[in-house]
């Protein structure tokens, strides 16, 4: 968890290397077997032009870093938004990054509104968005 | 009562089916009760290369949701997910069996694209809120050049 929660404090990168074998696992985890993520020749046929990892297995490599970060604040106070803004494919490598953009205070409780962007290797977004997340016992 | 495999995990599961063209806002799906198993939990766990043993992450309850409700929507292949609202109101430990409601909030219909927008909110057996979503999901369009 960070030492220190403060405004400007960075969140612990995650880094994660995209491939195909991981998200036929994600589909057979989540039951998600939609033929854009695992039928690669359904895939190439479509404006896509191939296959494209669940949004909700990139989501959840930014909820990691939101728990490396806060801890189970995060697990029972946490609030993600996030839009998707170009498809994640086997091959890519995806680091999510993070920081503490204000620490608000609301009837005695302590929030920290962080901004969060998920990227490829070629340095294009893929996922823009933010959290917000109850510090627990005034830190975390 | 809970069902012991999660709707949607099994392919091929047969079961009343909904589509995009008979979806009006505020449609609501039918509720649907899954245990958070510990060998569930592990397969999510390994297929998202996370840790932990005690608590169940809060993206896996929102995964395991959507595809509560996808068991009975039929959407087209190629539907893709546009963005995705969360927020999560306690922990859940592992082995816990959570209600799922949903409900479509919007239906967008344009020449090339459908889009949904689809509230879910999970429950524990106290009926007490765990989590809160809103997804949107883009699906394609026959005939449409995206």
């Amino acid at each position: 968890m960070l030492s220190e929660i403060c405004e400007g404090k960075t969140l612990p990168q995650v880094v994660k290397h995209i491939t195909q074998e991981k998200i036929n696992l994600y589909a057979e985890a989540s039951g998600d077997f939609n033929p854009i993520h695992v039928d690669e020749s359904f895939a190439a046929q479509t404006p896509l032009g191939g296959t494209i990892a669940h949004g909700m297995l990139i989501l959840a490599y930014a909820s990691e870093m939101m728990t490396l970060a806060f801890g189970q604040s995060w697990l029972s106070g946490g609030k993600l938004s996030a839009r998707f803004k170009a498809p994640t494919r086997p091959g890519d490598i995806v680091t999510v990054s993070g920081k503490i953009d204000s620490i608000e205070h609301k009837n005695g409780i302590s929030y920290a509104n962080c901004s969060l962007e998920c990227c490829n290797q070629k340095d294009e977004t893929i996922i823009v968005g933010g959290a917000v997340v109850k510090l627990l016992g005034g830190k975390s | 009562m809970a069902n012991r495999d999660l709707p949607g995990l099994e392919r091929g599961e047969k079961r009343a089916m909904i589509s995009y063209e008979e979806l009006v806002p505020g449609y609501e799906f039918p509720p649907a009760s899954y245990e958070l198993s510990s060998s569930l939990i592990s397969k999510y766990l390994k297929a998202v290369e996370g840790s932990g043993d005690e608590f169940v992450p809060p993206l896996a309850i929102a995964a395991y949701a959507m595809t509560a409700v996808s068991g009975s929507l039929s959407l087209p292949p190629g539907t893709i997910h546009a963005s995705q609202e969360l927020e999560f109101f306690k922990l859940v430990p592992v082995g816990a069996v959570v209600n799922c409601q949903a409900k479509v909030a919007r239906k967008l219909a344009r020449a090339k694209v459908h889009m949904l927008v689809l509230e879910l909110d999970v429950f524990d057996q106290n009926k007490e809120g765990v989590q809160a979503g809103k997804a949107t999901i883009v699906l394609p369009v026959q005939g449409a050049n995206a």
